[in-house]
């Protein structure tokens, strides 16, 4: 009696994982063979309705059509006074004792009850959270690593890009290459023609030179002494009357 | 042989820039560089070379035949196009790498298969608390319990708890 009343009252609180399992490993017993059928349904989030934390709501419910609302109390009634009139259940000292510890008991569970489930269903929680951020974290390394995957290949092709860089770099290395020589040859020939014109215009002037030079050494020196001396007086008679002019004209 | 202008294939760099990975990053910039350099030194230089002026020699140098002999050898003259030895070492290089770089596709293309399998079974999962301690350690086989080993609770070593 008091163990199923500890047992039913487990099931105010709500099924922890152990019981749960309990149950289910139960069930699960039964899929003996080696391959698993179709998967086990998830447990139940609340246990069976009660009432009075005792008396499965079923009872009640197959009563009502008969007996209405009142009819499992009045069995109830009738059953209790039944077993004590006729001293099925004798009243002693463990009387007294059920009914205090009871009462402890139930004033425990319905204070604490709730509080007490919500404690050792979090550390359950936590556990099964750290295996979910686990998976989580996985399930996103793996998708970032087919990601990664497809964008290497991606990359891989536009390996052609390369060489046909370095390609075109040859291509012009080489153009560049004739270019300058063209221009070489044709600047070459252009010096050399360049050279012989000024080779000319250099001789010209020489010569011209020289001639000048050679006229004025014979005109000087085929001036004679005489000539030289009439020559010079001359220049200082008409620098005299120069002279005289310009008096003449500063004056006036 | 082939005319003297191989004609240069436009490469796009915007594109042949992405597909670079990070690590090679320092090589790409190197060689833009390199070919922005060459293709700068081949922009400077004019296709031609300007053009001598045969008939202002002709009146300006007195030597008889020079500028005409000039001219007729300078007509005549042909530059020699410049040999290209590299080209051939390129396109083996590229035939190595389309090589490589087959192989590295098919080895990729392993791998992703691998990644999506793993993929598939952890979508596939049961969460977690629908699961049963069976359940885990068939999807996650080294939460197994040693039994055999370890007779005794808690079945591992205590240091690993």
């Amino acid at each position: 009696m008091l163990s199923r009343l500890v047992f039913l009252s487990a099931n105010s609180l709500r099924s922890s994982g152990l019981i749960g399992a309990g149950l289910v490993q139960a069930s699960r017993s039964l899929q003996t063979s080696s391959q698993r059928l179709a998967p086990v349904p998830p447990l139940p989030e609340h246990g069976g309705k009660v009432r009075h934390g005792l008396i499965p709501e079923e009872l009640f419910e197959f009563l009502y059509p008969k007996t209405g609302v009142t009819g499992p109390y009045m069995l109830g009634t009738g059953l209790i006074v039944y077993l004590l009139s006729k001293e099925l259940y004798v009243i002693n000292h463990e009387t007294i004792y059920a009914i205090c510890i009871g009462t402890i008991i139930v004033y425990g569970v319905k204070k604490y009850g709730a509080t007490v489930a919500a404690f050792i269903d979090s550390i359950n929680e936590e556990k099964v959270a750290k295996a979910q951020v686990a998976k989580d974290s996985h399930i996103s390394f793996l998708t970032e690593a087919i990601e990664n995957e497809k964008k290497e290949q991606w990359r891989v092709e536009g390996r052609g890009m390369l060489f046909d860089a370095k390609r075109n770099n040859v291509a012009m290395l080489l153009e560049t290459n004739y270019r300058e020589r063209q221009h070489m040859v044709t600047n070459e020939v252009k010096r050399r023609l360049d050279y012989q014109i000024a080779l000319q215009h250099l001789n010209r002037r020489l010569q011209q030179e020289h001639m000048i030079n050679w006229v004025e050494k014979n005109v000087i020196s085929s001036i004679t002494p005489q000539q030289e001396k009439e020559s010079i007086a001359k220049c200082i008679a008409d620098l005299k009357v120069l002279a005289k002019t310009t008096q003449a004209k500063a004056a006036a | 042989m082939s005319g003297r202008r191989a004609a240069l294939k436009a490469i796009d760099w915007l594109a042949f820039a992405e597909r670079v990975p990070s690590n090679q990053r320092v090589m790409f910039n190197a060689l833009k560089t390199r070919t922005d350099a060459i293709s700068a030194k081949l922009a400077s230089l004019p296709e031609t070379p300007p053009a001598i002026d045969w008939s202002y020699y002709r009146s300006a140098v007195a030597k008889a035949g020079l500028v005409d002999e000039f001219e007729k050898k300078f007509k005549a003259l042909q530059i020699p196009e410049p040999v290209d030895t590299q080209t051939s070492k390129i396109n083996a290089q590229e035939v190595e790498a389309n090589k490589s770089a087959l192989d590295f596709v098919e080895k990729s293309k392993v791998r992703v298969v691998e990644y999506e399998k793993e993929l598939e079974k952890f979508k596939n999962m049961i969460p977690f608390d629908q699961m049963t301690i069976e359940d885990l350690n068939e999807a996650f086989p080294e939460t197994k319990l040693d039994k055999v080993k370890y007779p005794y609770w808690p079945h591992k070593p205590i240091a690993n708890l």
